[in-house]
């Protein structure tokens, strides 16, 4: 037999390590761990203070919709201004 | 069996036909797709030669893999020399040509010449005819499509077709198939133009015979599972890809106004789930198709739901509409997404290169590089949305003094409109770079930096980079089925070990693509997708071949040397703002303003970003101006090229 | 025991015809959907997609057409069965199928019709959207009911929304 079929790929292996019914903070370098409640519309990220519109592909299944954009816009805008003072 | 596709010559010029059959040490050096269509070219292109002319060979094939029985064996790949770039050419496109193509006992087509007057091919059961189209020449992408089937009178012939934007010679008019399937990048299309060559029709019922008929079931059986488990591609099955520019956006990776910002903010109207909406109103709630075979299902149908076009049916739109027609003019609307991308797939033009370029224009006309005399009177500034559907009609048709100007490209527009347009061109060897901003992600910059094609992301991207996955996993990934014990960084701000990464994926696309399958059943935006170890089982099973991991890498790792060779043969050089290894000074010199507050202020290390080439290139086996070591050619085989073998 | 037949909801199929390819695998070990029992047909300018297969007819109008009695309903597993031994390739039964399920494949020189893979169909299987489903003949209006019914109650609540505004 010139495939082992038994053994598990690197990628079927991997499969063990998916979490259902979280998500990662959108903020790149937070990536903390968010689970919202059931159909719950906004979540805020504890680590980072970002907040996220939450959109459910099934009532298991949430995904980040998009940032609330006032709270964005204001992080971003107080994150710019520290760079400029420095 | 899969094996005995055939590899068919066609003269256009002399009308002549020659079939020939693929060796098996062709093989097994090539496997087969865009690897064995890189090799072809290399060895079948003159050095020089005009991609306009009859010189300029275009390769059309399918996978080894093709129309069996893996996930997804629906992409078609097409190669010659860019018209857009004067590199490397080179798309791929799902849909349902490819297996149509290796049922008619093909997998390779090199058409040569150029026909006098419009002729499409057909292609059936083992034999080609060059057939008239004369009445085809001036139809759309679908309608040429439907006269075609009409023609032949029979609804089961897939053609590959160009629409006006290839007819016009438009440098990055695309080839399309079905509603929306296009080989988008590089200019194909304006290749099927120059040749006179209005359509590839393909119809086949010759057996594939499966190796292990009974093994092939079963193990496909576990494999779409895993494919389909995936969140990353349930994701896609509910809201295509444009679930990948709505979460880009979210943390500002989407590049707006042109460059000067890299998030669109307030853009409801135009977010995945908003699209879903439009698609489930005008459709219902089964509105996702799918490529041949593919459980995925990445592809909505929809009725553009108000505007001019209303009613109309198209499929889509791709992360790239949304990049062309929203992100990039800084427009928030889904009514010009959708119409865009109807109008895109409709002329049969690349909708991520006609978007870069018009909001490239966009700036240049805010800035007054542009005057209101060259747009002839249009008010072309960002978020005009009439404007920006105005300028893809009129560069579709080359009409006015800008339409026929942006339709030879941005770095030859650049040349035309002078000043200082061409810093703000945001290209890399001549081709638009996609929707998003790589600012705060190296791994991300050097992928578009070096890609074969021109900036894209579909060739070596490390996406996974930005999910921070723990080091040990990162480990585990990418040090199969060659070792490697360098550095790799969890961070995705980071440059260490970044090089690697993106050699990796630069060989898994490469293998990807000679399979001939789609990317979003590899590692490319999930961890748990099959790569190097699982493909050896789904090759032998269905073709009889045996493959180790380590041996498809050498197949991968060789056609992109091919590439590379090239390349390097139509005068790439590392530095070169137009045809090298390098990104746009922005890139180094402007930091992001917008996005997650760790986003903000990041901005490309020029040092870092060039010892990370040095580094790539060492992995690569090149010198540091970038050509292969003779070492790196006797290893991969390919000392001899070009060496003819088929 | 119940007999089983195909259910087929034809606008939850996505139109990949993967259904094809393991119909003519599992038949023929190769891939060609010119031998698969299962054919989708398509209105691509649509959108779309409907897959055509046997339905199994009670009454089914190929075994009444067929002059060589190759086609004849199994009382027991409830299946239209082809005896190769008895079939002249007449290809009658291919004219008269109100449904186009039945297909003469040119490289064979056979007529080929749906057989339920033998109770364990290869179709239904690989369909990940359950455009295809494999259910007891009994329970198929039940399912089509159903589904009716909850189109209905949310066109209902819908309006209930709009009139409470």
């Amino acid at each position: 037999m010139p495939v082992d079929d038994k053994k598990q790929s690197t990628a079927e292996d991997l499969r063990k390590t998916r979490t259902y019914g979280k998500f990662r903070c959108h903020n790149p370098s937070c990536m903390g761990r968010l689970q919202p409640e059931a159909l719950q519309q906004q979540v805020k990220c504890p680590e980072c203070g970002m907040e996220f519109r939450v959109h459910w592909i099934r009532p298991d299944f949430p995904r980040i919709r998009g940032p609330v954009w006032e709270v964005n816009r204001k992080l971003a805008d107080e994150a710019f201004l520290k760079l400029e003072e420095k | 069996m899969a094996l005995n596709r055939k590899i068919a010559y066609i003269d256009l010029t002399s009308g002549k036909i020659e079939i020939k059959s693929i060796p098996l040490e062709v093989r097994r050096k090539f496997i087969g797709g865009r690897g064995l269509d890189a090799y072809l070219l290399y060895n079948h292109a003159k050095k020089g030669c005009d991609p306009l002319g009859p010189d300029n060979p275009l390769i059309i094939s399918g996978g080894i893999l093709t129309a069996t029985l893996a996930s997804a064996t629906a992409r078609t790949h097409i190669m010659a020399k860019s018209p857009l770039t004067g590199l490397l050419g080179s798309s791929n496109m799902g849909g349902f040509f490819a297996p149509e193509l290796a049922w008619a006992g093909f997998h390779h087509l090199v058409i040569r010449g150029q026909a006098e007057k419009p002729v499409y091919l057909f292609v059936h059961d083992g034999e080609i005819e060059i057939r008239d189209a004369q009445d085809l020449w001036g139809q759309t992408t679908t309608e040429t499509q439907w006269s075609i089937r009409e023609e032949l009178a029979d609804e089961e012939v897939k053609s590959l077709v160009i629409g006006p934007a290839g007819e016009n010679l438009v440098r990055f008019a695309n080839v399309m198939t079905g509603i929306k399937n296009s080989g988008g990048r590089t200019g194909m299309g304006c290749v099927l133009g120059s040749k006179n060559l209005k359509a590839v029709a393909v119809r086949g019922s010759q057996d594939i015979q499966i190796a292990h008929p009974v093994e092939a079931l079963e193990y496909n059986k576990r494999f779409i599972d895993q494919i389909t488990s995936s969140k990353v591609n349930q994701t896609q099955g509910a809201l295509g890809t444009p679930f990948i520019w709505g979460a880009t956006n979210s943390w500002g990776g989407i590049r707006t106004r042109n460059f000067q910002y890299n998030q669109l903010e307030y853009a409801d109207d135009v977010e995945p789930e908003r699209i879903d909406e439009i698609a489930e109103e005008t459709i219902g709630p089964y509105h996702m198709t799918g490529c041949f075979a593919c459980q995925v299902h990445c592809r909505a149908q929809y009725k553009i739901p108000s505007g001019p076009y209303a009613g109309k049916y198209d499929e889509g739109p791709e992360y790239t509409s949304q990049g062309a027609f929203a992100g990039e003019p800084d427009c928030k609307s889904a009514e010009t997404v959708l119409t865009g991308n109807h109008l895109v797939n409709q002329y049969g033009v690349d909708n991520l290169e006609i978007g870069s370029i018009i909001s490239w224009a966009m700036e240049l006309y805010e800035l007054g590089i542009l005057t209101r005399e060259q747009t002839d009177g249009l008010d072309l500034r960002f978020g005009n949305d009439q404007a920006l559907l105005e300028m893809v009609h009129r560069i579709c048709t080359r009409k006015g003094w800008l339409g026929d100007t942006l339709a030879d490209g941005g770095v030859p527009a650049s040349e035309k409109i002078g000043k200082n347009s061409f810093d703000y061109l945001i290209q890399v060897k001549g081709m638009s770079n996609l929707h998003s901003d790589e600012r705060a992600t190296p791994a991300l910059a050097l992928n578009i930096a070096t890609s074969s094609r021109g900036s894209d992301h579909l060739r070596s991207r490390p996406a996974i980079d930005l999910y921070h996955l723990p080091e040990k996993v990162l480990r585990k990934i990418y040090s199969s089925p060659v070792a490697y014990d360098g550095p790799l960084s969890s961070e995705h701000t980071s440059y260490q070990g970044k090089a690697w990464q993106v050699f990796w994926q630069e060989n898994c696309y490469m293998a990807v693509d000679c399979l001939g399958i789609c990317k979003y059943h590899t590692l490319f935006l999930g961890t748990t997708l099959p790569n190097f170890e699982d493909w050896p089982k789904v090759i032998y099973y269905n073709t009889g071949l045996e493959f180790t991991p380590r041996e498809i890498w050498d197949v991968a790792e060789r056609g992109n040397m091919i590439e590379r060779l090239f390349n390097l043969r139509e005068g790439l050089t590392r530095d070169d703002l137009k045809k090298g290894d390098t990104l746009n000074h922005r890139y180094f010199d402007e930091p992001c303003r917008r996005g997650a507050p760790d986003v903000v202020g990041r901005k490309i290390d020029r040092d870092k970003f060039t010892k990370m080439i040095d580094e790539f290139y060492q992995h690569k086996g090149l010198d540091p101006k970038g050509d292969p070591k003779p070492e790196t050619l006797l290893r991969l085989g390919l000392e001899n090229e070009p060496s003819h073998l088929v | 025991m119940a007999q089983k037949i195909l259910k087929i909801e034809h606008e939850k199929c996505t139109g990949c015809r993967l259904c094809e390819l393991v119909c003519a695998v599992w038949h023929h070990h190769v891939s060609n959907p010119a031998r698969s029992r299962i054919r989708i047909v398509k209105w691509e300018s649509e959108g779309v997609y409907v897959p055509m297969a046997c339905q199994q007819c009670e009454d089914a109008p190929c075994a009444a057409a067929c002059p060589a009695k190759a086609l004849s309903r199994n009382q027991e597993t409830g299946r239209v069965e082809l005896d190769y031994d008895k079939c002249i390739g007449c290809r009658t039964c291919v004219s008269v199928c109100p449904f186009g399920a039945m297909h003469f494949v040119p490289i064979d020189r056979k007529v080929i019709k749906c057989d339920l893979c033998d109770g364990d169909p290869q179709c239904v299987r690989f369909c990940e959207v359950k455009a295809i489903e494999f259910v007891d003949e009994g329970d198929l209006g039940r399912h089509k009911g159903r589904e009716a019914a909850r189109r209905i109650h949310s066109a209902d609540k819908k309006a209930a929304e709009l009139q409470s505004g």
